[in-house]
């Protein structure tokens, strides 16, 4: 962790660290590098102590995770009672749909032990894209590739688990 | 704004000659009439000298002639000066003029106007393009009426001396007329050419950049050479025939008239040996003859401004040639009072190209009630309440605000009854203060100082509290640097309350809070901070002074920091350029950078120079600023480039070498952090909490405001605060608030103004949910019967307690009433809202 700005004997600063995770992460793993120096140079980093929330349901923070250590819980609150959907754990990226758009969390995440994320933010990244419009396409296209996979993997392994879900099936139809 | 019967986009060019200007413009006549005089006796003189003085070798008469002669040419050359200064002041004032008319006039035009006009065009109109016609309005009398007259007055003089010479002579003059506009058309002519030539040439330059990927994949640079080299052939061509045509003016109006003194040679030569002309009228005919080119030349290059000063006028008006769609003001009366009821019926919105974005709707609404407009994006809401508002002017149908016609009312009448906020708000440089009254000073006198009307502080804060911008203005104002023997109560308290408050809320937010420390790195202070570690008392130890100072150049190089922080300047330097070279100067941007985006220029030659030469073999001016830059460093916030450890101890080594030598040297330089000691290069919060706020997430943000708000309540500071925040600066079109801010910033005044009809189009779009539910709230509780409200909604779980809701559907109302009506009946609304 990094927020303090110390370093020990290599120092490797924490815009290359951002770097290094943003070109992991599906989102921006297609922009040219210069671009995504001035993402990684516009992302912040927060710690979340233990039971935290990093965001909550209804919400529209406005803001993508990327998990640097720790653990957080994704939550969601039907009818008063709580349900546990599952973990989310370091190098998990979540919440690149809030930057296309607002976008009122369906779920709420609860850091679950002290957790680092990288944060970017949905203001900071449209100033940004307004500089490099033509960067917007490809973005674009790595969102609805994700989707579309994201199904694909759920049809191929989930689909015969769904029963009555069955009919609400079809996100990437959208 | 000036009253103008013609549109300022209709007036001639030659209106602004005179308008305005009228004395100056008589008092340059009169002027040019002594001075046309003063250019005519020289040339007497000169005669009378070669005929009197000289024949009769008359020492007396020699002087007193050669007396008149420097007279009159330090009058004349007086007289010309004034004449240039009366021009530039004419010229100056018509620019002027035209740039205020012009700009007032564009602010009139229509929203729809300005969707098809880039900013950058008005810009240039307003700025560039109007020097030229502003010249020559500056000219527009006095060159032609001083030229004209002084060739009269030599052509007279000309006759008088030798009518035959002087009518031959002259008669070169009217051939130059006819040829030179002539020529001047070929000149236009192949300007044309030559402009559209060269914008052809600048899109297949930024084509083949553009794509300089493919033509080096393709090893395409034959293809794309051959077609460059086509156009600039092309240009070639065209620039050559253009600057044929202009020598072509230049060289026959020259050419005819050199011819002028050739005639006069051979005639006039002819006349005095035959003795039919003295020679004393020769050497003035000469002379005079001579004396005709400059005002001739001068004419025609009056000719030249004339034509580029109009072709421009005209281009500029032209492309500005629209009308408001309403007329600003009332003539003859007040604005109205108007009754805050609501009617539209059968109301049409038809664009341009004949799409209906609204058809056939009604609706009515009494003072007081309020309707929320619901529906898809592009079903009309937005455009709906723009129509209401005046902001559009539908093409059909009407809107009855009390019982007058929107589309008859002026916009003053609209904005002393109604107040609008709209979707992607717009915040203006200045303070906080300057935009919460930007809509009440429109109001009250619109000139954008004081009058009355304008809201008090309790007002103020009031609003502040309601629409949920206040935590932000407290925050500014905590973030507030005080200047020294200003806000003596405050400083005390702060010093009084300091320790009770680490006290209290010390362990809470310490892992949201760096304190001063001496002994250890202040990661959230610059390494100017860490050096110094206390307020400068003189000036040469402040910051930007630092490295200037060479008493501190001295005790860099004691303490062997001079080289590493250098190295850490040139790494900044380097790493800045490279990621924020190309960005526009937006607060968001550079809110991380050690580089303001003024200096962004300057320290792209410096990282030029770095590519080139070693650290040591820099310019002493290079190292400074590089000094200068690593003095910013703070590594909390610039995370381009991490601090190495070696030179995190260096520097807390340093701290203590400073203090002690400066200390001994001259103690009372540095005030030292000292817990019962205000610091005055430091914020407000940070002296409250004898350090500095590292980047906290939103829950650290509410943990400190509330503790902070606390203790402000309990010594009575909050108001005092909060009057040093709304003087916080906003940035350019507010780039230094968030877009919540920008709209609860936007929702305030318009809050401030208590209108009697309120629009809100999306107003909280951008906003959280505690700030929506509390400006709902209050819209329920304050402003209920008392101010009709319509609100474009984009979030269905707010409009349960409006008095209506409209569901729109592809520009018509499918369905209005309260919303348990609409839920009941299962129609639209109770679709949208189960898909939400």
């Amino acid at each position: 962790m990094n927020s303090s700005g110390r370093n020990e004997a290599n120092p490797s600063s924490e815009l290359e660290e951002n770097l290094e995770v943003l070109r992991q992460t599906y989102f921006f793993s297609g922009l040219p590098l210069e671009t995504l120096k001035v993402f990684a140079y516009l992302c912040t980093r927060e710690k979340f102590k233990k039971d935290e929330y990093i965001f909550k349901q209804h919400e529209d923070d406005g803001r993508a995770f990327y998990i640097i250590s720790g653990k957080a819980r994704l939550e969601r609150e039907d009818n008063q009672s709580a349900k546990e959907i599952r973990d989310c754990l370091t190098g998990e990226f979540i919440g690149g749909l809030t930057l296309l758009g607002e976008v009122r969390r369906l779920f709420s995440l609860r850091a679950v032990e002290e957790t680092v994320c990288l944060i970017l933010e949905r203001e900071r990244f449209t100033k940004a894209i307004e500089q490099f419009p033509n960067i917007m396409p490809r973005i674009f296209k790595a969102v609805a590739k994700n989707i579309d996979s994201w199904e694909e993997r759920f049809l191929a392994d989930r689909a015969d688990l769904c029963g009555e879900c069955m009919v609400n099936l079809g996100v990437s139809l959208i | 704004m000036k009253k103008a019967d013609t549109p300022v986009v209709k007036r001639s060019l030659f209106s602004w000659v005179f308008a305005g200007n009228l004395k100056l413009q008589l008092l340059l006549l009169v002027i040019i009439g002594a001075m046309v005089f003063a250019r005519v006796v020289p040339l007497e003189m000169q005669k009378r000298i070669v005929n009197e003085a000289i024949n009769l070798r008359s020492i007396d008469l020699l002087l007193r002639y050669c007396g008149i002669y420097l007279a009159t040419v330090v009058f004349f050359s007086a007289l010309k000066y004034l004449i240039n200064i009366i021009q530039t002041i004419i010229s100056q004032r018509a620019t002027a003029n035209m740039r205020k008319e012009l700009y007032h006039h564009i602010l009139t035009l229509p929203l729809g106007f300005f969707r098809n006009t880039q900013p950058g065009s008005v810009v240039n109109s307003l700025v560039g393009e109007l020097t030229m016609p502003g010249n020559f309005v500056g000219m527009a009398v006095s060159a032609p009426v001083t030229n004209v007259l002084t060739l009269l007055a030599f052509a007279v003089y000309l006759f008088w001396l030798n009518p035959l010479l002087a009518a031959v002579s002259l008669s070169i003059y009217p051939i130059v007329v006819f040829l030179v506009p002539v020529l001047q058309k070929g000149v236009n002519r192949a300007n044309k050419k030559r402009v559209d030539a060269a914008r052809k040439l600048s899109s297949r330059i930024a084509e083949s950049i553009t794509g300089i990927h493919e033509v080096h994949g393709n090893g395409a640079y034959r293809i794309e050479n051959n077609k460059y080299d086509r156009l600039v052939n092309r240009l070639e061509k065209i620039r050559v025939v253009w600057s044929l045509y202009r020598f072509a003016v230049k060289t026959s109006n020259s050419f005819f008239v050199s011819l002028g003194p050739f005639i006069v040679f051979i005639l006039g030569g002819y006349l005095t040996i035959k003795g039919q002309l003295e020679l004393g009228a020769l050497v003035a005919f000469l002379s005079a003859q001579e004396k005709l080119y400059d005002p001739w030349k001068e004419l025609i290059e009056f000719y030249q401004v004339y034509q580029d000063g109009a072709v421009t006028y005209r281009r500029t008006m032209e492309f500005f040639d629209a009308e408001p769609d309403h007329v600003i003001e009332p003539r003859d009366r007040g604005p109205y009072e108007l009754e805050a009821s609501v009617d539209v019926k059968d109301l049409s919105f038809v664009t341009d190209s004949g799409i209906h974005l609204l058809d056939g709707i009604n609706l009515s609404l009494k003072p007081g009630e309020h309707l929320a407009l619901v529906g898809f994006s592009g079903s009309g809401k937005s455009t709906l309440a723009l129509c209401i508002g005046q902001l559009y002017k539908y093409t059909g149908g009407h809107v009855l605000i009390g019982d007058k016609e929107v589309g008859n009312l002026t916009k003053k009448d609209m904005i002393h009854n109604m107040g609008f906020v709209a979707q992607s708000p717009f915040i203006f440089e200045g303070s906080i203060e300057d935009n919460l009254l930007y809509a009440c000073r429109a109001r009250a006198d619109g000139n954008g100082h004081g009058g009355d009307g304008l809201p008090s502080l309790d007002d103020i804060i009031a609003v502040l509290h309601q629409t949920g911008i206040f935590v932000d203005v407290l925050r500014f104002g905590l973030n507030t640097i005080l200047v020294h023997d200003k806000h003596k109560d405050l400083v005390n308290t702060i010093i009084r309350v300091r320790e009770n408050f680490q006290q209290d809320f010390g362990e809470d937010l310490s892992d949201y809070v760096e304190f001063f420390d001496e002994n250890q790195y202040l990661f959230h202070s610059s390494v100017a901070e860490n050096l110094i570690f206390g307020t400068p008392n003189e000036n040469n130890f402040t910051e930007a002074q630092l490295c200037n100072n060479p008493y501190f150049a001295d005790f860099l190089k004691q303490a062997d920091l001079t080289r590493p922080l250098l190295s850490l300047g040139a790494e900044l330097a380097r790493q800045t350029v490279d990621i924020l070279g190309n960005l526009p100067p937006d607060a968001v941007f550079f809110e991380q950078s050690p580089i303001g985006p003024e200096e962004l220029d300057a320290f792209k030659v410096v990282v030029e120079r770095l590519k080139r030469q070693k650290l040591h073999e820099l310019s002493a001016e290079i190292r400074e600023k590089l000094l200068q830059l690593a003095m910013r460093f703070v590594p909390g916030v610039h995370k381009m480039v991490a601090l190495p450890a070696i030179l995190e101890n260096l520097i807390l080594e340093g701290r203590a070498l400073f203090r002690e030598k400066i200390t001994n040297d001259n103690p009372e330089a540095i005030t030292f952090y000292d817990v019962s000691k205000y610091i005055y290069s430091q914020t407000i919060l940070n002296n409250i909490f004898f350090g500095k706020t590292k980047i906290a997430n939103p829950q650290a943000q509410e943990k400190i405001n509330q503790s902070i708000i606390q203790l402000l309540i309990e010594e009575d500071l909050l108001e005092t605060i909060i009057e040093i925040g709304m003087h916080y600066q906003v940035g350019t079109k507010g780039d230094k608030l968030s877009g919540g801010q920008q709209q609860k910033l936007a929702i305030a005044r318009i809050f401030l103004k208590h209108p009697r009809i309120l629009i809100m189009d999306e107003a909280t779009s951008a906003l959280d949910n505690t700030s929506q539910a509390r400006i709902q709230n209050l819209l329920e509780t304050r402003w209920k019967k008392k101010s009709t409200v319509i609100s474009v909604v984009h979030r269905l779980d707010t409009i349960k307690n409006y008095d209506r809701v409209a569901v729109m559907k592809a520009g018509k109302i499918i369905e209005i009433g309260t919303y348990n009506e609409l839920m009941a009946r299962k129609g639209m609304l109770y679709e949208l809202v189960g898909k939400k």
